[in-house]
């Protein structure tokens, strides 16, 4: 009876840890936005801390910066309609057809994704500036006028991000069209239907919602993305609001309160965009989706599979391929042009990387905090994906809510509210790495919970409740019950946050300080005061510095697995 | 060793459930429930999906928690409203069997069985042997190092069997155990369970909506209906006796005769009615209160079909047979009786032709009268 005993002095143990987590992290989430609104709403001298007065001269000043959410609006448009586009495409070539080689070219299709906005605009920008592109280098060389491309302008702008983030809606598109039911499909035919009126009766109408929910999502990412348009229209003074925000806090003397206000415009343009987004997910009309067990029919295309299979191929080039092997090129030369010549062939760039100070200890730095954010990332937002879905304890759906917060606002703006915040936070935290780990783990909230949960909700509850009824205590049942089952989840989240955080830009931008550099910003920086050679072999070592660090985690782990104990 | 002996003290104990109230939101899924069962007594909760068997089981487990009423579990209340008690399921003694097993699948079949015994800090020695026991006594002897992601559906449940009994639980729960399994293997597990429960002679309460499990091992059934119970009763007595048309509809096909009553036909403990259609049914009262419109259950298998009059006295009426559909251990004949539409079932192999006409006959001890 003593251990009862003990146990039951414990028992609130539980229930007061998660309050106190989810509180710290609703915290984490809404003190930055609390900070971000007050600063929009200061109408006194721009640089007083706190706020002289209160108005809204700020927002009505906004109609001044028109051209600029013009901007912005017209390249996520152009944005989302090519990726939407591109993800349908996709979507339909390797979900529903016999394309040769669908499961490998499926994994490949994530390549995309981890070649990110700022390599693929670093890389774009080489290949299609108007005047020192490759591509219209080639295309003078060739005897044609002027040039073919040009990525400085807003469709460029566009068609970079499109590139990217049609990934995204390709997993988001192939998912609809796999959990379709086939047999709702079949019984079109089978009461007489042509093939062409199937499609046109039947199954666009069952995709479509799952259509318009991506494109929702992934137009409200275009409004808050920051790289492509800070890489690729700076130099020609091409705004959008992002850049614009960067722009205004980052010149002298910085308009923070302007800056706010553009910034809670664009926050509350994309929380209703995810709130609709939202909505038709939770409501929409999936009869798609049934839970019943059926294989997805792949269509017989005949010997249109060797044209739809070039058709993966080609973006799979343009994405991931073209742009790496051109950095590649561009890295090893000393003046970047699209002809080889012997005398232009140099390694100099990586030596001057890697000699560099700034480059090394930001490198260094970057992947120290991803080793911080990953870890403790995965501890913390395992605990809060437990708490919300399976501890039944009052209050969680809404701390689900604000913990999702995040994933609404670009993490530019989010940055902007940290900045505000944590400068007259009592604990000297601002310009050190502290500051960004505690911004990386907030920005990346959504991303791992998300990951965490898509696992832990496969986990039938009966597996703990099975633990409880053998007499195991909270603590024992996490340890030998729910963490073992969750491991995949949780190495994927860790895999994530951690290459996540090592690229960080929008955050990272604004929050580093002198003394704590972080590689992504630094690679900014020396693209628009540096050689583009030397922005070039530095992306790279970025990315071979993340590929190495992996490889080497992985081979500790497996060592430590197969040798336990020692 | 035996292999029959359970290792260790095997205490076992009371349920006692009074009043209990269990609501998911608006819905009160289980409405004042009341009954008991005690030390080493098998109760099976019988009852259609959705009238609260689970609920009930899951709030004596601790895993529900209830809005209202009372749980004792030997004479110690685990639950109660007022004053304000909630023992957390792993602190109230009893172990259970899911529907859908449960078993871990990052463990061996060993860790899975062992779990409990290890969560008791027993000596590994010790839990080594109650395992074996264990296993041994579900059959599966030889898995102990097999992974348990790789057992068929059959080998889960007797590996949940064997987790759920090995370290001596008080109480064992058994939330719908067979329903994943297949027929013939239900019927196997069925056998194996209980001659299980009568080896380990521990308390169990079991849930199914399955009436020949219910029957099969149980010491009293307990049917249920949203929410509430219907009767409560050994398996002979909610088989030969129900008390209302949802016992008898539920547990086993029955036909069900109403009819105006006739007492001046009755006897010291008959009762006798006439249909509309004027047949004269003589039926028993079982001490039962009898109105004057009484309603007669009488069990499909309990009607007699025969091509000649039989040479009793009462209860013998010609029918005529519309419908005639064999399903193997019986066949079934829809008749016409009465003006009105009638089932037999008869294990007879000498088949009667649709259209024939025939002589029904029931015994009228048979005929059971149910509560107005």
């Amino acid at each position: 009876m003593d251990d009862l005993a003990r146990a039951r002095r414990f028992r609130p143990g539980p229930r007061l840890v998660s309050l106190i987590v989810g509180g710290v992290a609703a915290v984490l989430v809404l003190y930055p936005i609390a900070f971000l609104i007050q600063a929009s709403l200061s109408t006194g001298d721009p640089q007083a801390r706190p706020p002289e007065a209160y108005g809204l001269d700020n927002f009505a000043d906004l109609p001044r910066y028109g051209h600029i959410f013009a901007n912005t609006l017209l390249v996520a448009v152009a944005a989302t309609a090519m990726a939407i586009a591109l993800g349908f495409v996709m979507g339909w070539i390797l979900s529903r057809t016999n394309v040769p080689g669908r499961g490998v070219l499926e994994q490949l299709m994530a390549l995309p994704y981890y070649v990110t906005p700022l390599m693929g605009a670093l890389a774009w920008s080489l290949l299609g500036s108007p005047s020192g592109g490759f591509l219209n280098q080639t295309w003078r060389a060739l005897g044609g006028d002027g040039h073919l491309i040009d990525v400085t302008t807003p469709y460029g702008i566009a068609w970079v991000m499109a590139l990217f983030e049609g990934s995204v809606a390709f997993v988001m598109i192939g998912a609809v069209m796999k959990s379709m039911d086939p047999a709702l499909e079949e019984a079109s035919q089978v009461l007489g239907a042509g093939r062409l009126r199937t499609m046109l009766r039947v199954t666009l109408p069952l995709v479509l919602p799952g259509v318009l929910g991506a494109a929702i999502f992934v137009f409200a990412e275009m409004l808050g993305s920051f790289s492509a348009a800070l890489v690729l229209g700076l130099p020609s003074r091409f705004y959008v609001v992002t850049t614009a925000m960067y722009q205004l806090v980052s010149q002298y003397p910085p308009q923070f309160p302007r800056a706010a206000a553009m910034g809670v415009s664009l926050f509350a343009l994309m929380f209703a965009m995810v709130y609709v987004y939202r909505r038709i997910v939770r409501t929409g009309s999936y009869a798609t989706i049934t839970g019943k067990a059926f294989r997805a029919r792949a269509m017989d295309v005949g010997g249109l599979r060797w044209p739809l299979l070039a058709v993966c191929a080609v973006y799979l080039a343009v994405a991931v391929f073209l742009p790496l092997v051109t950095l590649l090129y561009a890295s090893v030369q000393r003046l970047a042009t699209v002809l080889p010549r012997a005398n232009n062939f140099t390694l100099d760039n990586y030596r001057t990387a890697l000699s560099l100070d700034a480059v090394r200890t930001a490198l260094g730095d970057s992947l120290l905090l991803g080793l911080g954010t990953a870890s403790i990332g995965v501890v913390l937002m395992g605990f809060l994906a437990w708490m919300i879905y399976r501890s039944r304890l009052p209050g969680v759906g809404a701390i689900e809510y604000v913990l999702m917060f995040p994933q609404a606002v670009p993490r530019l703006v989010f940055a902007f509210g940290m900045l505000w915040a944590w400068l007259i936070f009592p604990i000297p935290i601002y310009g050190t790495l502290w500051l960004l780990l505690i911004a990386y783990l907030t920005v990346f909230l959504p991303l791992g919970l998300r990951t965490i949960a898509g696992v832990m909700l496969q986990i039938d509850r009966s597996l703990e409740e099975s633990a409880q009824m053998c007499g195991a205590s909270w603590g024992y049942r996490m340890r030998t019950v729910t963490m073992p089952l969750l491991r995949p989840g949780l190495i994927a989240a860790w895999l994530l946050l951690f290459i996540a955080s090592v690229r960080e830009l929008g955050a990272s931008i604004l929050l580093m300080g002198p003394k704590a550099k972080v590689i992504t910003p630094t690679i900014v920086e020396s693209w628009f005061s540096t050689s583009s050679e030397l922005t070039a072999a530095m992306a790279l070592l970025q990315t071979l510095a993340v590929a190495g660090a992996l490889v080497l985690l992985f081979t500790l782990a497996r060592r430590a697995a197969q040798h336990p104990g020692e | 060793m035996s292999a029959t002996a359970a290792p260790g003290s095997a205490r076992t104990a009371s349920i006692e459930v009074r009043d209990l109230v269990v609501r998911y939101g608006a819905v009160a899924a289980v409405r004042g429930v009341t009954f008991s069962v005690a030390a080493g007594e098998h109760v099976t909760l019988l009852g259609p999906s959705g009238c609260g068997k689970t609920t009930t089981l899951r709030a004596i487990a601790g895993l529900e928690q209830p809005a209202a009423g009372e749980i004792r579990i030997d004479g110690r209340p685990v639950f109660s409203s007022s004053p304000r008690v909630q023992v957390p399921p792993e602190r109230r003694g009893l172990s259970m069997v899911f529907q859908s097993y449960a078993i871990w699948p990052h463990m061996t079949v060993y860790d899975n069985v062992a779990y409990g015994l290890r969560v008791r800090r027993m000596a590994e020695a010790e839990i080594g042997e109650r395992v074996r026991w264990a296993l041994d006594l579900v059959q599966l002897g030889a898995l102990g190092d097999r992974s348990a992601s790789k057992l068929s559906g059959g080998q889960q449940q007797r590996v949940a069997l064997a987790r759920a009994f090995v370290f001596s639980p008080a109480v064992l729960l058994f939330d719908e155990p067979l329903s994943n399994l297949d027929a013939k293997l239900r019927a196997e597990m069925r056998l194996e369970i209980k001659e299980l429960q009568r080896r380990l002679g521990i308390t169990s309460v079991y849930v199914t909506h399955d009436l020949e499990e219910a029957l099969a091992i149980s010491d009293r059934v307990i049917v249920m209906r949203d929410g509430v119970i219907e009767q409560i009763g050994t398996p002979a007595e909610i088989y030969d006796l129900p008390r209302n048309t949802f016992v008898a509809d539920f547990v086993g096909s029955a036909n069900l005769i109403r009819g105006r009553r006739r007492p001046d036909l009755e006897r010291e403990g008959t009762v006798v009615l006439e249909t509309a259609g004027g047949a004269i049914v003589h039926g028993a009262a079982h001490g039962r209160r009898v109105g004057a419109e009484p309603l007669f259950s009488v069990r499909t298998v309990h009607v007699r079909l025969a091509r000649e009059r039989p040479t009793v006295a009462v209860n013998v009426w010609p029918a005529t047979v519309r419908r005639r559909v064999f399903q193997g251990d019986f066949t079934q004949y829809h008749v016409e009786w009465d003006g009105r539409p009638l089932v037999v079932r008869t294990v007879a192999t000498d088949p009667v032709a649709e259209g024939d006409v025939v002589f029904l006959s029931v015994d009228p001890g048979r005929c059971v009268l149910l509560e107005s």
